[in-house]
């Protein structure tokens, strides 16, 4: 199994990277650490699985060179799994960016890290709602002191392709 | 089936309406610092001030090692220690690998110190251990902690207007302080940088004018007190190139955006890694290329080859660039490592005036081995041009330098 760990620029996928397969690669805090794509394998459940530390993107429309590394690295890997990181506090574009790989049909979790920083900021998310709209397990995480990650990998199993006509029903419909 | 953008954040806001709700927001002590730092009037003096701070931790730091610790134990223990021992004294071995000597009054006489000798094992691993890690050691770890914290961004943003005129923005600061660690991980952060053009500009800008920390190091120990007429020669470099590439170069440096990310508590853990992960590349790329770099000129020295090329390049070095022909063989070397270079030059008689133009020329002729590697794996067509920019920087930027000494009089 292949997952690629995907997300906005600084929203911690290093550290989860780090977390999940015990690799050492550097975390900074700020935008754009990871530059070109590394490799580590994890257990899921008894099974090996790969994980690929895709950079940082804010669309599949890439703007830089990074970009679009990380573009080319979703387009190759059609078989993969996604995990999608999200800052919590700042849900609506890290959901542009799953709306845009959902699209694509991939199968996906969605990590809304980050947790503490949503709360010390009185954001309050409704999980299971955002769980029900978009129909892909959401795990709230806090990556840098470990905590959800482990539900979100043994969620990564519920992860499936969605319809986007159902998450738009489930929304209530555009207008 | 894939939506438009505007269906897409339509959907979005639907989705956000109906799961998120933001509570009140209070200003914590933590926006305020980081409004402090960003706000040009105070941030401004704030970046100047920890700038400072950087460069005097740095200074002491690896003099107090440098100088308090290793010279003393290189020069008073290794080197006579080795120049007992090693066998073939006068021999060409002997002088590649411990210490070539030099004749004095007539006669043969060992060099009394770790620069002088010029030997793989004395003056190569000297400049290694003694001179350089520390520097590195000290060096990373505080960009660590600053990248940690997360004051780069803030930086960004303070220098974005100043590099806006060189056709990069705020962001180029990441690849430009990263350089000055080390060339090569700052070649590959330039893909940070939107457009061809602007990854091209940084990339030989940063090729020429940023000196890595083995080449800072060395300097602050060999002759800092001609460090900041170096610096000043590279920064206004950096500038007036830039400016001119911005202008020939085609294509477009585009406004950047850029998430200032909260400054958050550096966990402990993850700077060490960075700092040893750091120092454990050192010893792998650098110490061999040092090694090597001493090995090689030590052979052209034995075999003539450097006082043959630094007779046929007399003109160039002495009428165009104005310093002595020897620096020929430190050029050499500068190739594999500039930290060696800036060392072999430093034994050289020559003015302050030709040091400091000589050790400009090191900074900015070619860019070392790892890095010209480096930027050929990000293309070879970018590699050419870099190299063309370069030959002509060098020669019209050299030339500029030694008029300027002449001007001043002091060349």
């Amino acid at each position: 199994m292949k997952v690629l760990l995907m997300g906005h620029p600084n929203v911690g996928k290093r550290v989860f990277f780090n977390r999940l397969t015990g690799a050492n690669v550097t975390e900074s805090n700020y935008p754009g650490t990871t530059v070109d794509f590394t490799k580590g394998y994890m257990k899921i459940g008894g099974e090996d699985a790969e994980l690929i530390d895709v950079p940082g993107t804010f669309s599949l429309d890439p703007k830089d060179k990074a970009e679009e590394v990380a573009v080319a690295m979703l387009h190759e890997n059609k078989d993969a799994k996604v995990i999608c990181v999200i800052d919590a506090s700042k849900i609506e574009r890290g959901v542009y960016l799953a709306l845009e790989i959902l699209e694509e049909g991939y199968p996906m979790v969605i990590a809304l890290n980050m947790w503490d920083a949503a709360v010390d900021k009185n954001i309050r998310i409704d999980i299971n709602n955002l769980q029900r709209i978009l129909d892909v397990p959401v795990v709230p995480t806090v990556a840098i002191s470990g905590e959800g990650i482990k539900e979100l990998i043994s969620r990564l199993k519920e992860a499936k392709p969605v319809e986007i006509d159902d998450i738009i029903r489930n929304a209530g419909g555009l207008t | 089936m894939k939506l438009t953008i505007d269906q897409r954040w339509d959907l979005i806001d639907k989705i956000a309406k109906q799961t998120v709700t933001f509570g009140e927001y209070r200003h914590t002590l933590k926006d305020a610092i980081g409004e402090l730092t960003v706000k040009p009037f105070t941030g401004i003096p704030i970046a100047i001030a920890v700038m400072y701070a950087f460069w005097s931790i740095f200074g002491s730091f690896a003099g107090f090692f440098t100088d308090g610790f290793f010279v003393r134990l290189f020069d008073a223990y290794w080197l006579p220690w080795l120049q007992e021992v090693f066998p073939g004294q006068g021999g060409w071995l002997y002088a590649i690998m411990v210490d070539a000597g030099g004749i004095e009054g007539g006669e043969f006489v060992l060099s009394d110190n770790c620069l002088e000798s010029f030997g793989v094992l004395t003056s190569g691993i000297f400049v290694a251990i003694g001179v350089v890690l520390p520097a590195i050691v000290i060096f990373y770890l505080m960009l660590a902690l600053l990248e940690d914290i997360g004051y780069m961004p803030r930086l960004a943003v303070l220098i974005d207007t100043m590099l806006h005129k060189i056709g990069l923005h705020g962001y180029a600061i990441v690849p430009t302080i990263l350089s000055l660690g080390c060339n090569v991980p700052g070649v590959t952060a330039t893909r940070i940088l939107e457009t061809k053009k602007q990854r091209f500009i940084m990339m030989t800008l940063l090729a020429i004018f940023i000196p890595c920390g083995a080449q800072i190091g060395i300097m602050q120990d060999v002759i800092p007190g001609l460090m900041g007429w170096i610096l000043l020669y590279l920064i206004i470099g950096y500038f007036i190139f830039g400016y001119i590439l911005n202008k020939i170069v085609p294509g477009k440096a585009p406004e950047f955006l850029i998430d200032v990310p909260p400054y958050r508590r550096p966990m402990l853990s993850n700077i060490g890694k960075k700092v040893w992960g750091r120092i454990t590349g050192f010893f792998k790329v650098a110490i061999p290329f040092v090694l090597l770099g001493a090995a090689i000129v030590g052979v052209l020295y034995q075999i003539g080859v450097i006082r043959f090329l630094g007779d046929a390049l007399a003109p160039v070095f002495v009428g165009w660039f104005g310093v002595p022909k020897e620096t020929a063989g430190p050029l050499i070397a500068a190739f594999l490592r500039k930290d060696l270079a800036v060392a072999q030059l430093s034994v050289i008689e020559m003015t302050e005036y030709q040091m400091i133009t000589a050790v400009v020329l090191v900074s900015i002729y070619f860019p070392c081995v790892a890095t010209f590697a480096m930027m050929l794996k990000e293309g070879w067509k970018e590699l050419l041009g870099a190299m063309a920019v370069l030959v002509v920087v060098v020669f019209a930027y050299g030339g500029l330098i030694h008029l300027i000494g002449i001007l001043l009089g002091v060349a």
